[in-house]
């Protein structure tokens, strides 16, 4: 039985007077990858930001690596976890060699930077690279900010997104060794087909956690129906 | 960071050559002049033009990595004129005090620098940065009328405030007043220097500021701490002059990138460096009739204030 790494219990987020995140219970375990699928404000990336320590008004009960991410130090959070938000931005016009200086690890960064094949862009600045390669500069960011992954919380928001095919099986790939060397990884995403290829599913629906288990179960076509709509 | 030693050396070289210049600079034209004009005049101006230079440059780049906007300037968000008001407020209400006790102008400025921080930052909390520098607009308009008003009801406060107001101080600086506030320009740019690694992430957002191990409200803190100690100190030498802060920031940011470890250090010698001639070039260039060091810069600044807001997609 794997190491349970991030865990929450009646987890609930009230934004503006509005609650988006409604007494939601999760597990992920070590070397377990989780996908949060759900409609357009259903949640998800309420779930992962409150799951990553950046909502401290969060209510119930929440744990990362042994503690509770809202009374925790970033310092000491860092080396528990490591958080892509979805859409990353940069206020200055950084090169890719100096956005590496900002990770924890410049050797560790330049490691994903060339296994997600942008290591010959390191000269150049954020601005004059595609959509799809300044998502994969700042997921080096966060990859690299992983470190060794063993016993440590991967939370990625629609890492996916504005990826070709090939660079997002690059991700992919980087997301199931990051769990084979051992991380807890939750994986918001839009991709139900790739969500199928996780251990677990959770489906969100107004923020409320509607269903969960391994895809044949929890991602079924009725569901789908319901929730998004479509057939 | 190695491969800007040289980039930050050459600025020294270049500010110590410009220092030389700015003291040769006297009324009756180039020359070092009597003793007396030399250190009793030239002397305290010069170095009361690099320390406030040097705090207003790494001042502008800590409040524009803070609120993550290249166009944010203590002299444009209100943090300047903060400081003046409070400098009118004590002076209007304690002028006798003020004129005994050597501290209180700078711990003044402090204050009010210090109080309209803290509205910009609550009145800009939850806000984008453009709003944020939209409510400091409105921040420097107000402040400017308290000024001005006090200014208006208490004669004796009027020339020196409306004088301060004008930027127009540096030329009544000497020794004996200037060493405080010069102390404090040099302490909070050493304070500002290690800001660095903090306002690096909180470039990426205060997300990914937070979860690459920041503590992002004590980094906003300290920055705002550090910018009205930097401005309190720069205006009791100067008086309020706006631009510098916007300007050095973005020529060391052109020169080095925008890493703050090379950043900062360069955009606080640019800043002095670009006072200093602002001040050297008001004085020299029509001797009978002075220009104040604010006006130079504003004549520099304004036309790159609306270049950089026009370079930037928003």
């Amino acid at each position: 039985m794997s190491e349970v790494l991030l865990a929450s219990l009646r987890l609930s987020v009230d934004l503006a007077g509005r609650t988006v995140l409604d007494g939601v219970a999760l597990t992920v375990s070590a070397g377990e990858v989780v996908a949060v699928v759900g409609a357009n404000g259903a949640g998800k990336t309420t779930l992962l930001r409150a799951c990553a320590g950046l909502l401290p008004e969060a209510t119930g009960d929440l744990t990362l690596g042994g503690v509770d991410p809202r009374q925790t130090a970033p310092e000491k959070l860092v080396r528990l976890r490591a958080y892509a938000p979805q859409h990353p931005t940069s206020a200055w016009d950084y090169t890719l060699a100096e956005l590496g200086t900002l990770a924890s690890s410049a050797a560790e960064f330049r490691h994903w930077q060339e296994r997600f094949g942008l290591h010959e862009l390191t000269a150049r600045k954020l601005s004059e690279l595609s959509g799809g390669e300044r998502k994969l500069a700042h997921l080096s960011l966060t990859f690299s900010a992983l470190g060794d992954a063993y016993g440590k919380v991967l939370l990625l928001d629609e890492p996916t997104t504005a990826l070709d095919l090939c660079r997002a099986e690059l991700v992919g790939r980087a997301i199931r060794a990051s769990a084979q060397a051992g991380a807890a990884v939750l994986v918001c995403t839009h991709d139900l087909a790739w969500a199928r290829t996780c251990e677990r599913v959770l489906v969100l629906s107004e923020g409320r956690l509607v269903s969960a288990g391994p895809p044949s179960t929890a991602l079924t076509a009725e569901l789908v129906r319901a929730t998004w709509g479509v057939a | 960071m190695k491969g800007h030693v040289g980039t930050l050396a050459f600025a020294a070289l270049l500010l110590a050559l410009l220092a030389l210049a700015a003291l040769a600079c006297g009324s009756a034209g180039f020359g070092w002049g009597t003793n007396g004009e030399l250190f009793m005049l030239r002397l305290p101006r010069v170095l009361a033009a690099l320390a406030a230079g040097l705090a207003l440059g790494l001042g502008g780049a800590n409040q524009q990595g803070v609120f993550r906007n290249p166009l944010a300037d203590p002299g444009l968000t209100g943090v300047f004129g903060g400081a003046l008001l409070g400098i009118a407020l004590l002076l209007a209400g304690a002028t006798e005090f003020t004129w005994n006790h050597r501290w209180a102008l700078p711990a003044a400025a402090f204050g009010g620098a210090l109080a309209t921080s803290a509205v910009l930052v609550w009145l800009g909390r939850g806000r984008s940065t453009t709003k944020l520098l939209l409510t400091g607009l409105g921040l420097n308009a107000f402040t400017a009328a308290g000024t001005l008003l006090i200014a208006a009801r208490f004669p004796e406060a009027r020339d020196i405030l409306v004088n301060g107001a004008a930027g127009d101080w540096l030329g009544t600086a000497t020794l004996e007043l200037a060493w405080l506030p010069i102390l404090g320009c040099i302490l909070a740019a050493l304070l500002l220097l290690t800001q660095a690694s903090g306002l690096d992430r909180l470039a990426l957002g205060e997300d990914m500021a937070f979860c690459l191990g920041t503590d992002v409200a004590q980094t906003r803190r300290q920055g705002v701490l550090l910018t009205a100690l930097a401005a309190a100190a720069a205006i009791c030498l100067v008086g309020q002059v706006a631009f510098i802060g916007l300007l050095a920031p973005h020529l060391a940011r052109a020169l080095v990138g925008p890493r703050h470890r090379a950043m900062l250090p360069l955009a606080g010698l640019l800043g002095a460096g670009l006072l200093l001639l602002a001040d050297t070039l008001g004085r020299s260039l029509w001797p009978q009739t002075p220009i104040s060091a604010a006006a130079m810069t504003a004549l520099l600044g304004a036309p790159a204030f609306v270049w950089i807001a026009s370079r930037r997609h928003e």
